[in-house]
């Protein structure tokens, strides 16, 4: 496939679980596409090279960075962000989780890494501590020295998870 | 408007014919982590974006007349998620879980971390131990050659504008040891101050063969050292051995980059490094 | 006593928490404007330089350019700076540091602006530039400013350092060095804004001074107060960097001329290019202490690079002096602090103001003395801990909640048990086990000058409260806490109330979030409101139920007899009785600690009316053949006075650590280098330790329920214990930090340990 007369490039995406199609620059992340196209704002910017995991979003259910997506490439794919897993009742209790263990404090890294953490959880619904912090090592938090992520990704596998303070 | 295009063929011979017309005009997009980077810091010229990820040719990992054939769109987390890797490339293997972060890993192939010509290329010491040959199609004819020769330089790819990578064929091996080992500033997602591989098994009288190590991080293009791997091939597995091993390599490596600042801490840490790498053999 | 509270100590749910989860509130950049304008920036490519011309026709003629701005197009006072004012907005006729602002771009789109970005011809003469503190000192040194490289000087005198250090059994002394550090928040900079239907300049922004903004952004365009509102957006955090004016000068700027909406975000790069850094502080110590382990002298020079503005620069080497020697009672010390201008990027506030490094010095030194004594290192500590009673280096005599000792015993058998367990264990042969120490002091508010916090809480006809407060929550809780010392005065449910917060035409100042003085100062400030409230009500209540207002508590929604809590009324009831009766409910309060100045000359006074204290143990191994440290573990123990909410200084404490090992080993901004989060580090999730927080509670009669605060002091004392740590596996000291791979390495090397 290749762009249209405008030089645009048509793709066909389902977003949210709605099939959307949308005409954007060939060389348009998809970040952009999400945020500034689409408007869907939870989706954060932090660095714009992959560096921070503020913009993670499921593509084909598999975490990425959307920063570092080209949107054609979207085409055709399944994309999920935040506005729509938060309609997900699987999120939801992720999201219960991390309240119940204090797991947000800024909260604009908190889309991302809790993104990341539910495409584990959709692979391997009881991962061990390393597998999470493997999942989570490309989702940067500079507020929490992430142990009440961690804990709040225990209590979203086992809900009488203690507090642990050990990372790994 | 950038004027950028986009490209997406549905197969390989679509992406030939293409390039054959746009080679000079091409970036070609796998995973895209390095190309997004690149574009956004106004370091590619080209005007057309092909997309090389939805061709099946270059796809799968598999065993085939006695080689480990890996596509070149496999993208880190398949080589992580590979029984037949773990078993037969182990050393790949363990460079794919140590490979920046889950997010990159889950897009960004191992094509493109060869054809980038990054001097730190996480899968290419471990390309190189296992001998690897990157199989190039063009169009006329398609050819191979030592995955060492994909980079003429850092950054600097020795292919045609008209060719691509469509996968490696590793020579399998699973040797007594085999690792792959990284330097960074940090543990997860960080770039490789130095990293390096290696390959050995042991024969009945406890000696080292089929010996293999290459180095990443340090010389222009990561590569194999000869005279390291002479050096252990056919001895005992010696503390002095492995440190003389170790210092041997941080040796070349000075021959052949020159001195640079970042030696003072390189020289120390690649001897200390090939000598952890190499240190379980110790009890073997 | 212990007395038990409704909400105060209980770990509710954080305020807006479940919003964050489903990434829903706006942050700056969020924030979506009906025909907004893009504002770029156009940044200095030089360190030193004077600005021949600006040219900026062709890019004004540029499709979609909508206007250019320099210096000249600002109608007020065109510098900035909270403390002293060096910064100006657009530079005027020179550039100090990369990255200065010299135009600002307003256009229809972002590649119109950029485009306009490229096409602004600056014609720089280049200046002889100074990037070392020592030689910007110097008689021949570039001036950066007018009035000389030298922005100011604190010195702390107090005894007679030479009969103490006669008195010495041991003296030891070194110089530390630390690095300029970014704070890396994960919400680059940004605002939007607009203008409303009364001429009001209205601006979104990612700040942690809502006020401070509002005076700089009017004095700038020299407008009333009142024509220029600062509304703070859901902040990503700040850590101090989000104190100084960044984007919302600009904004009021474009605002200004141009009267519509416009919007300014950071790149990555841009926040890193042009935000204030940690100072790098140069530290030479000499300490002398008895043969008993008592201090008995120290003398120290501090010189902070504060770039090339002052921003925080004046707190920085003021507060650095004053905690330069840690939690100890010391008599007799000569402190020299100084902060100096050079084209580096300009310095601010940081997480503890100066405070982490001169805590590398000082708990560097405390170990270096207990070698050289034979001594334990927690000996050491103890024995000179400040306790009640005890008088600082500035003369101030602490009275109560002094709870170092009581942080050192908490970590006692932890750092027990690691000395007899962990450390004599087998490890491979190339790696090396420390553990370490660090204990800290840290002074909640501002250092000897005035910083009030104000509140407001009004109860509507139904019984509900609203909290109306200027204080920024930007992450770290207080939002959270200041309702909760709001419900527990009033006996209210905190699900119930309503806050309106950190909104310059809504809300009265609570001065900066900074200092750890929120939960301290802003709580007091609500906590006074809330009384006043309470009193009103009281004051109802006793008339309806015959009794004395003093016999009266609230309670559960109502006002109860203390004695029968059966005879009550609710305050729906009052409230709707006062409504009848006219009387508007509602309590102002206001808090401002009591302290002193600090005398000119030798730096004696109270300079905080109360202080936190924590100790942590670093456990860690290093690889001697490459340099790499693996923190295993840190035990943190923080007095906090008392933790309203448990769970929140927690996760300050788990942050402060995460922070301070990034400080220890990793994080260094190179001036001209570093770039963005591709070659800047901070700890990812698997560079953590385990870390077990214990929070000590040394009531402080002066704070809201007993508190005092803990954000800062989270961080201070984690790169102490591991440079501590560190310094005991490789049985060779690093003095400059990060202790990164090369410096452990070479330290390795020294000290014999590089080998097979």
């Amino acid at each position: 496939m290749q762009g249209n007369e405008q030089g645009l490039v048509d793709i066909s995406i389902t977003l949210n679980g709605r099939e959307q199609k949308v005409a954007v620059p060939a060389d348009m992340s998809a970040l952009k596409l999400i945020r500034e196209v689409l408007g869907l704002k939870g989706t954060k910017e932090g660095c714009s090279i992959g560096e921070c995991g503020a913009c993670t979003i499921l593509v084909d259910r598999q975490a990425v960075n959307a920063c570092l997506v080209f949107a054609p490439q979207l085409d055709g794919k399944d994309v999920q962000t935040i506005e729509g897993l938060n309609r997900e009742p699987r999120f939801q209790a992720l999201q219960q989780a991390f309240l119940d263990r204090h797991a947000v404090q800024c909260g604009f890294c908190t889309p991302g890494l809790l993104i990341s953490v539910y495409a584990l959880l959709l692979e391997e619904p009881c991962p061990d501590r390393d597998e999470v912090i493997r999942s989570i090592a490309g989702n940067l938090c500079r507020c929490t020295g992430y142990h009440q992520i961690l804990s709040g990704v225990d209590r979203a596998i086992n809900p009488d998870a203690e507090w642990r303070p050990d990372v790994g | 408007m950038s004027g950028k295009q986009y490209y997406r063929p549905g197969n390989l011979e679509q992406c030939l014919d293409f390039l054959a017309e746009n080679g000079r005009e091409s970036v070609l997009l796998a995973g895209g982590t390095d190309v997004m980077v690149d574009m956004r810091a106004g370091e590619i010229d080209k005007s057309w974006i092909v997309d090389i990820s939805r061709l099946p040719e270059l796809w799968g990992i598999e065993l085939q007349n006695g080689k480990l054939w890996i596509g070149a769109a496999v993208t880190l987390t398949e080589l992580l998620n590979s029984k037949l890797l773990q078993e037969h490339g182990f050393a790949l293997h363990t460079a794919a879980l140590h490979f920046a972060a889950r997010q990159i890993r889950n897009v960004a192939t191992i094509g493109g971390n060869v054809a980038h010509c990054s001097p730190s290329a996480d899968t290419l010491p471990p390309l190189l131990v296992h001998e690897a040959e990157a199989l190039l199609a063009g169009p006329c004819a398609r050819r191979r050659i030592p995955v060492g020769e994909v980079a003429a330089g850092t950054y600097r790819s020795a292919l045609e504008p008209r060719e691509l990578i469509i996968g490696f064929e590793l020579r399998p091996r699973s040797p007594f040891l085999a690792d792959f080992q990284k330097i960074g500033r940090r543990r997860e997602l960080v770039i490789a101050r130095v990293n390096m591989a290696g390959l050995a098994d042991m024969d009945e009288d406890q000696r080292m063969t089929g010996v293999r190590f290459a180095l990443g991080s340090c010389t222009p293009v990561p590569r194999r050292f000869a005279d390291v791997e002479a050096l252990l091939e056919g001895s005992r597995p010696g503390r002095e051995l492995f440190w003389e091993a170790g210092r041997l390599a941080a040796e070349n490596m000075i021959r052949m980059s020159g001195r640079r600042p970042s030696f003072v801490y390189k020289e120390k840490a690649v001897q200390g490094l090939v000598y952890r790498m190499f240190s379980p053999l110790l009890e073997a | 006593m212990n007395l038990v509270y409704q909400t105060v100590g209980q770990s509710i749910d954080k305020k807006d928490g479940r919003q964050r989860l489903r990434g829903e509130p706006l942050f700056s950049a969020d924030l979506e404007l009906e025909n907004a304008l893009v504002l770029k920036v156009l940044r200095s490519s030089k360190a030193h330089a004077e600005i021949e011309s600006i040219d900026s026709d062709a890019a004004s003629a540029l499709p979609g350019v909508v206007q250019i701005f320099t210096a000249r197009d600002i109608p007020g006072r065109n510098l900035m700076g909270i403390i002293n004012k060096d910064q100006p907005l657009l530079v005027v006729d020179k550039v100090r540091s990369l990255g200065d602002a010299v135009a600002l771009v307003a256009a229809e789109s972002e590649t119109a602006a950029n485009a306009a970005l490229q096409a602004i011809r600056v014609d720089y003469r280049d200046l002889p530039a100074v990037f070392d503190p020592q030689q910007a000192l110097t008689e021949e040194a570039p001036l950066i400013h007018a009035e000389g490289n030298l922005l100011c000087r604190r010195d702390i005198i107090r005894g007679d350092i030479h009969a103490g250090f006669a008195a010495a059994a041991v003296i030891v002394e070194q110089t530390y060095q630390t690095s300029f550090v970014e704070h890396a928040f994960l919400e680059p900079d940004a605002g939007a804004g607009y203008v409303d239907s009364d001429g009001v300049l209205v601006i979104h922004a990612s700040t942690q001074n809502p006020h401070y903004d509002r005076s700089e952004v009017s004095g700038v365009l020299r407008l009333p107060k009142e024509r220029v509102r600062i509304i703070q957006a859901a902040t990503g955090g700040g850590f101090g960097s989000k104190l100084d004016v960044n984007c919302q000068g600009f904004i009021g700027l474009a605002l200004y001329h141009l009267q519509r909406p416009v919007r300014l975000v950071y790149t990555r790069e841009e926040s890193f290019l042009a935000t204030a850094k940690r100072h790098p502080l140069t530290i030479t110590m000499k300490s002398g202490v008895d043969s008993t382990g008592k201090l008995t002298a120290a003398k120290v020079r501090i010189l902070c690079d504060t770039g090339a503005y002052g921003s925080y620069g004046i707190a920085v080497v003021s507060r650095a002096a004053v905690h330069a020697l840690g939690p100890y009672a010391l008599d007799n010390v000569a402190i020299e602090s100084l902060g100096v201008y050079t084209n580096n990027p300009y310095c601010g506030a940081m997480r503890g103001f100066g405070a982490p490094q001169a805590a590398f010095a000082s708990e560097s030194q405390m170990d270096l003395l207990a070698a050289e004594l034979g001594m334990d290192p927690l000996k050491i500590r103890k024995i000179n801990a400040l306790r009640p009673g005890s008088v600082t280096v500035t003369g101030q005599k602490l009275e109560a909640s002094v709870g170092y000792l009581e942080c050192l015993e908490a970590i006692e058998p932890y750092y027990q048990a690691a000395k007899a367990e962990w450390l004599p264990a087998q490890v491979p042969e190339y790696r090396r086990r420390g553990i370490g120490l660090g204990g800290m002091f840290y002074g909640i508010g501002n250092t000897g000058t005035k910083n009030p916090s104000t509140a407001r809480v009004v109860m509507d006809q139904t019984g509900q409260a609203t909290l109306y407060t200027g204080c920024a929550d930007i992450g770290q809780g207080s939002s959270t806490v200041l309702i909760q010392i709001l419900a527990e005065t009033l006996g209210l449910e905190y699900e119930n109330i309503q806050m309106v917060a950190a909104d310059t035409g809504r809300t009265t100042s609570a001065g900066a979030t900074s200092a750890s003085r929120q939960t301290y100062i802003s709580g007091n400030a609500v906590l006074d409101a809330s009384k006043k409230l309470a009193a009103i009500l009281c004051s109802l209540g006793a008339r309806q139920l015959k009794t004395a207002a003093s016999d009266l508590v609230l309670r559960k929604g109502q006002v109860q007899d203390r004695r029968d809590p059966s005879r009550g009324i609710s305050l729906a009831e009052l409230a709707a009785l006062a409504r009848k009766q006219g009387i508007e409910l509602f309590g102002e309060g206001r808090f401002d600690p009591v302290t002193t100045s600090l005398d000119p000359e030798t730096g004696q006074g109270d300079p905080y009316a109360t202080y936190a204290f924590a100790c942590q143990l670093a456990l860690l191994s290093v690889d001697v053949l490459t340099g790499e440290v693996r923190v295993d573990k840190v035990v943190a123990a923080h007095d906090v006075g008392r933790a309203v909410h448990p769970e929140n200084v927690k996760g300050q404490i788990c942050g402060g650590v995460a922070m301070g090992l990034g400080f220890a080993l990793m994080e260094a901004f190179e001036p001209g280098k570093t770039e963005s989060l591709k070659d800047y580090h901070i700890p990812t999730c698997s560079d953590m330790p385990e870390v077990i927080p214990l929070i000590v509670e040394s009531e402080e009669p002066s704070g809201p329920y007993g508190a005092k605060g803990v954000g800062e002091p989270a961080l201070i004392p984690t790169a102490p214990a591991i440079a501590n740590g560190l310094a005991l596996a490789l049985g060779e000291r690093i003095t400059t930090l990060p202790a990164n791979l090369e410096r452990v390495l070479e330290a390795g090397l020294k000290a014999g340990l590089f080998g097979a």
